[in-house]
């Protein structure tokens, strides 16, 4: 870094009514009662949760679009039930919060070569941003619409395969493959 | 120096060389599958097909531009050439090859061992289409057990025919071939044959798909994870340069390291797969014997009482009654640590060095056609006998047979033992037997082995992964190899132990340790060529294949 790259910051005077921080106060305060107001006009975006819920809404009406939402992860199953992912990794690969674990062995079935005998994916540590889904070659790993998750341990939240594989035959119905 | 201009470069070579070898020297890229610089050229797989123009034998200042298309691997190169590789025809070319290959190739990248380290994938994306145009069925070769450690999934063979040179002119051993003709051809074992030479798996190494690949490392990690450190093979004297490949602490495998004067571009299998004991079995705390019992002790414990038992054994009985015992496996640096720390107690500390295993003679592999030598597998199973003598030399005064070692120590003569443990296991047993006696026995062990069952203190040390530090191999070559792993949860190298109880001022490393040996007069570890590794996976290039 060269000196002339260097510019120093002054934090600009404050006047004698900045000084007392009440009008900003008072500005700030006339933001809220005003949301207060429309609020009690009818004019409202909040919802009831969980007795409403983004997903039984509309998309237009602020609804989520299910096919699109990034929520926890699945793991889809072939046509004959077996776990369709084929451990190639590329999931684990391209994850930027390293959150994907993957063993992977050779598979019990005459016509696969691979498949993960382990799949843990850390959904504490997911930034959820649907890479894996991109990356996977396979279609076997996907975001489903569900974010309502809860654990008593970190442990709890660590997914495993059949965790997973079972996320996929709860959303299977709303969510096709 | 001839020269000859390739895709607009200037390349120089000497001596006689083919266009391919000129350019895979200059690091000019031309594709190439069935050629290897260790076998010999077919010019079978016509993806190096190249345009050329050569001066006319009669007129040298006429230009002569050949009419067909020459393969590049074959073709001698000649002063003045002018060769592309990137003409339409030559383009043309490899998109036709490129695409005949991936007629029958099945989409296995997903599932397929060699991805990332494939070179249909490379040159697939460098030299062939986007899609494929073939719309009947694949035809779909099943998976084959060929040896020991290969299998061969033919549907992915491009038919280079690389392997079956291979066990023609390196192993000598014949057992693969071309079976078939056309759209049916495919490598195979002849029947009833089992590729399992002592250098099968080389094989793999060459394919230059995943057509060939290693059972012991199917499916255990994606090569884009590994990491590589450039490293020298403890299992024999030979020396046998190599990478090893690990992530997060743990090695997956071993591959070879191209050294013109050693090893070439193979290693035997010995020294391929015999890297198990790195992981198991391992010693992770001090040990002392308290009451007929061992009790685990701290470092600092440990090395006070190494010093002190040592101390003890001279106060009572006089100089001359203490050993030290240089295991060929420590690396040379930690030899002459481990004899300093010794003379350094007693002045007149005897110095023995373990005598390694001799496995029945060395085994020549020779080129069966030519009778060249191709491969020599040491029968002295230790990397480091040379350094050791070279040590016990350097340092003089008492030295004796590790048998002379025994006798001493029976005739009440020598009192304590400082003995450095070999690693491999089963390979302890005459040490054992010949100083388990020992009134006094302090073993430095990484694994649990018979010498830490008699030992009255243990320490727990690395093994040759963990550690750098050079070797001398059976040629009086010095070569130096680099840590791989991190040392395991408080394990501690040979060298650092002795750099710690000498009291050595700063950290201790190898150089540091070479630096201080060369000051004492061993002036070959002056300057030692330390191999560096300069991408996070470093494979042989394939250039150089
Ligand atoms: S990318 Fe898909 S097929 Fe590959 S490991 Fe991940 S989920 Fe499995
Ligand atoms: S040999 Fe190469 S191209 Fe073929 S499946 Fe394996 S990685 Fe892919
Ligand atoms: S198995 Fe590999 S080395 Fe052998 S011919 Fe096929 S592609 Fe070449
Ligand atoms: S034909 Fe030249 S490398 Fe194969």
């Amino acid at each position: 870094m060269k000196p002339e790259d260097i510019i120093e910051l002054q934090p600009p005077k404050l006047g004698p009514m900045e000084n007392i921080f009440v009008p900003a106060i008072l500005a700030g305060l006339g933001t809220t009662i005003m949301h207060l107001f429309k609020s009690v006009g009818g004019n409202t975006r909040t919802m009831q949760y969980p007795e409403e819920r983004r997903e039984d809404m509309p998309v237009l009406e602020g609804g989520m679009d299910i096919q699109k939402y990034r929520g926890v992860h699945r793991l889809n199953r072939d046509e004959q039930g077996r776990v369709k992912c084929v451990a190639c990794y590329m999931c684990a690969t391209a994850c930027p919060a390293h959150c994907i674990h993957i063993v992977g062995d050779a598979a019990p079935w005459a016509d696969r070569e691979k498949y993960p005998i382990k799949f843990d994916i850390d959904e504490l540590r997911c930034i959820y941003c649907g890479m894996c889904e991109e990356a996977c070659p396979v279609d076997a790993i996907e975001l489903t619409y569900e974010y309502d998750i809860v654990g008593l341990t970190r442990q709890e939240m660590v997914f495993d395969k059949e965790k997973l594989l079972a996320m996929y035959d709860k959303t299977a119905a709303r969510k096709p493959m | 120096m001839p020269t000859m201009e390739v895709d607009g470069q200037m390349v120089s070579w000497e001596g006689k060389k083919t266009i391919l070898q000129a350019c895979n020297d200059a690091n000019v890229p031309i594709p190439h599958y069935c050629y290897h610089a260790g076998l010999s050229i077919v010019a079978s797989c016509r993806i190096c097909l190249v345009e050329m123009e050569s001066p006319d034998p009669k007129d040298p200042a006429k230009m002569v531009k050949l009419p067909k298309l020459t393969p590049s691997c074959q073709t001698p190169a000649v002063d003045r050439m002018k060769v592309t590789s990137k003409s339409p025809k030559a383009v043309a070319n490899q998109k036709a090859v490129m695409e005949f290959l991936l007629i029958n190739h099945p989409l296995d990248c997903p599932v397929c061992d060699q991805a990332g380290e494939c070179y249909l994938q490379d040159y697939s994306f460098n030299y062939g289409r986007a899609e494929s145009r073939f719309e009947e069925d694949k035809i779909k070769n099943p998976k084959k057990d060929i040896g020991l450690h290969v299998l061969l999934y033919s549907d992915r063979c491009i038919l280079c025919t690389r392997c079956v040179r291979f066990t023609r002119e390196i192993s000598g051993s014949g057992e693969l071939a071309v079976f078939g003709r056309g759209a049916r051809e495919e490598i195979d074992v002849f029947p009833g044959k089992t590729v399992d030479n002592p250098l099968s798996a080389n094989v793999i190494d060459i394919c230059p798909v995943g057509a060939l690949l290693d059972k012991d490392f199917l499916f255990s990690q994606r090569v884009w994870f590994l990491k590589s450190a450039a490293s020298i093979s403890p299992i024999s004297s030979g020396g046998e340069n190599i990478f090893i490949h690990h992530n997060h602490g743990r090695i997956y495998r071993i591959k070879p390291r191209f050294n013109a004067d050693v090893n070439k571009w193979w290693i035997s299998d010995e020294a391929r797969y015999t890297w198990q004991f790195v992981h198991e079995n391992r010693l992770h705390a001090c040990h002392r014997m308290q009451y007929g019992s061992f009790v685990e002790t701290s470092w600092e414990r440990a090395y006070a009482q190494t010093t002190e038992d040592l101390q003890k054994a001279v106060r009572d009985n006089g100089p001359g009654s203490t050993a030290a015992v240089l295991s060929p496996f420590a690396s040379t640096e930690e030899m002459f640590l481990h004899a300093k720390f010794a003379r350094s107690i007693d002045p007149q500390a005897w110095l023995a060095v373990t005598p390694p295993r001799i496995d029945g003679q060395d085994q020549v592999f020779k080129n069966p056609a030519t009778g060249a030598v191709t491969f020599t597998i040491r029968a002295e199973k230790a990397p480091n006998r040379r350094g050791a003598e070279k040590i016990t030399a350097h340092f003089g005064g008492n030295a004796c047979a590790l048998e002379e070692l025994a006798e001493k120590i029976k005739n009440k003569k020598v009192m304590a033992v400082l003995a450095s443990a070999d690693p491999l296991p089963g390979m302890d047993k005459p040490v054992l037997a010949a100083i388990g006696a020992a009134p006094t026995l302090i073993a430095l062990t990484s694994r649990h082995t018979g010498l830490y069952e008699k030992a009255g203190l243990s320490m727990p040390t690395c093994t040759w992964a963990e550690k750098a530090g050079v070797y001398e191999n059976c040629d009086g070559r010095i070569q130096a190899f680099q840590q791989a792993i991190d040392p395991l949860e408080n394990c501690r190298s040979d060298g650092r132990i002795f750099w710690d109880l000498l009291a050595h001022e700063g950290t201790h490393s190898a150089a540091a340790v070479r630096h201080e040996m060369a000051a004492a007069g061993l002036a070959d570890y002056a300057n030692v060529a330390i191999p560096q590794v300069e991408k996070p996976l470093e494979v042989m290039e394939f250039s150089a294949l």
